[in-house]
């Protein structure tokens, strides 16, 4: 006699084999940076793994790694902003509105496409900005956006729609 | 080219070797760290008992849970409760060794429960406390609320001590079946009334379905004294009845290590 699924989560273990590479390339896309990217792997599945007995074994467990994931990666963006403030933006970098139209149009080549529109990406509010990493990399529905943001659906779609919008402006 | 796949362009300069190159690194830091706060495996399964299907989970402690399925509690919540503090996975096998020793058991095999019981899964330290005092009543004894109480420092504490049996993780192997009321009452039972009974009668308490009280064949053993005694002795009326445990013969007693009363007799026939 077997017990039923819905009672019993997969074991850890596989949930991590199975979601691994995702979250790592998340982690990538988000910060742009390996270092950054290990650390917050690590962090977000030693929280997943305190956190795994309480979840829900029928919710959407992809999208709850998703979740601390986001939030990790907002916790390390405001704590590093706490710790920049100090420093005075140097003159020799354009402010991000200055990368405007007149930028040019490389677009036959991915790689720096890639690169230019994550920094337009990182000019974005940081709402904005982590909706259509959820929209646009994970594939996310707009509730599973706003449970992970902890916003509403609406809010959600208006926070992708507006960064859209600006992108489009300014690309 | 359209601005949304512009965007899930974004990070493509990280191709699948650097995906594979950073998890490779991370792994063996990341098991560290895990390692230190991983709660311990345990193997969860159902088997078949004559008592009706257990739900049973078992690690290196030892037996930590032991649940009856149709007793009308929530399963879900019974293993989110177990999830707290171990990893369970399913393993019919490791379990199936359980089912063995209970229907050995209630067949008769009086050291038939060989696996040692771990009582994480006890709410608190008094309900663990009363759990392992009730450890101590033997099979062919009953004790009751007031007195395990008395046992586990709580003489006042009758309901606390019921309350605490309710939440027993291992009935069966923690022998929560072997309280009764105070005078003789039979009292309530997690699993079901006719379930305690069955149990009870299978360590030799003569006892049918109906039955409403223990049997008046049970004699008196003092824990501190020794001595066992009828249930009608002169000297059970000021005996203190926190030290008292109920055999279900004389031959119980004895093998407890108790010696008979040299007033009222109980081994002669009634």
């Amino acid at each position: 006699m077997a017990l039923e699924n819905s009672h019993l989560p997969p074991p850890f273990e596989e949930l991590m084999r199975r979601h691994e590479r995702e979250i790592m390339r998340y982690l990538l896309r988000v910060t742009g940076h390996r270092e950054d990217a290990a650390d917050l792997f690590q962090e977000t599945f030693i929280r997943a793994y305190r956190a795994y007995p309480r979840i829900n074994p029928d919710g959407n467990l992809r999208s709850w790694l998703y979740t601390i994931a986001t939030n990790l990666c907002r916790n390390r963006a405001r704590d590093s902003a706490r710790r920049s403030r100090v420093i005075v933006q140097s003159s020799d970098d354009p402010p991000p509105d200055a990368l405007g139209k007149s930028h040019c149009s490389p677009h036959e080549d991915a790689g720096y496409a890639a690169v230019r529109m994550r920094e337009l990406v990182s000019g974005l509010p940081a709402k904005q900005r982590q909706s259509i990493h959820l929209r646009y990399f994970a594939g996310f529905e707009y509730a599973e956006i706003a449970a992970a943001m902890g916003c509403s659906e609406e809010s959600a779609r208006a926070n992708v729609s507006q960064a859209m919008r600006k992108l489009k402006a300014t690309w | 080219m359209k601005i949304e796949d512009l965007v899930g362009l974004i990070g493509s300069e990280f191709g699948d070797e650097v995906v594979d190159e950073l998890l490779h690194r991370v792994r063996r830091g990341f098991d560290d760290a895990l390692n230190l706060i991983r709660r311990p495996q345990a193997a969860l399964g159902v088997v078949k008992s004559p008592l009706g299907n257990l739900l049973v989970a078992t690690s290196a402690r030892g037996i930590a849970l032991n649940h009856f399925m149709d007793a009308g509690s929530d399963l879900a919540a019974t293993i989110a409760h177990l999830r707290l503090d171990f990893d369970p996975v399913e393993d019919e096998k490791a379990v199936g060794e359980i089912g063995k020793e209970v229907r050995g058991y209630l067949a008769g095999d009086a050291d038939a429960l060989r696996h040692h019981v771990d009582l994480t899964l006890a709410k608190n330290p008094f309900q663990q406390k009363v759990l392992r005092k009730l450890q101590d009543v033997p099979r062919g004894a009953v004790v009751s609320y007031q007195a395990l109480g008395a046992a586990a420092g709580a003489p006042r504490g009758a309901r606390a001590v019921g309350n605490a049996l309710h939440n027993n993780p291992v009935p069966i192997y923690v022998p929560c079946h072997r309280v009764i009321a105070a005078q003789g009452r039979i009292g309530g039972y997690g699993g079901g009334l006719p379930r305690k009974l069955q149990l009870l009668r299978s360590e030799g308490f003569a006892m049918d379905n109906a039955a409403k009280r223990v049997p008046d064949s049970v004699v008196w053993g003092h824990k501190v004294t020794r001595i066992y005694c009828r249930m009608d002795c002169r000297t059970t009326a000021r005996v203190d009845r926190n030290r008292i445990l109920m055999f279900a013969s004389p031959q119980e007693a004895r093998r407890a290590g108790m010696r008979a009363c040299k007033i009222c007799h109980p081994d002669a026939p009634a």
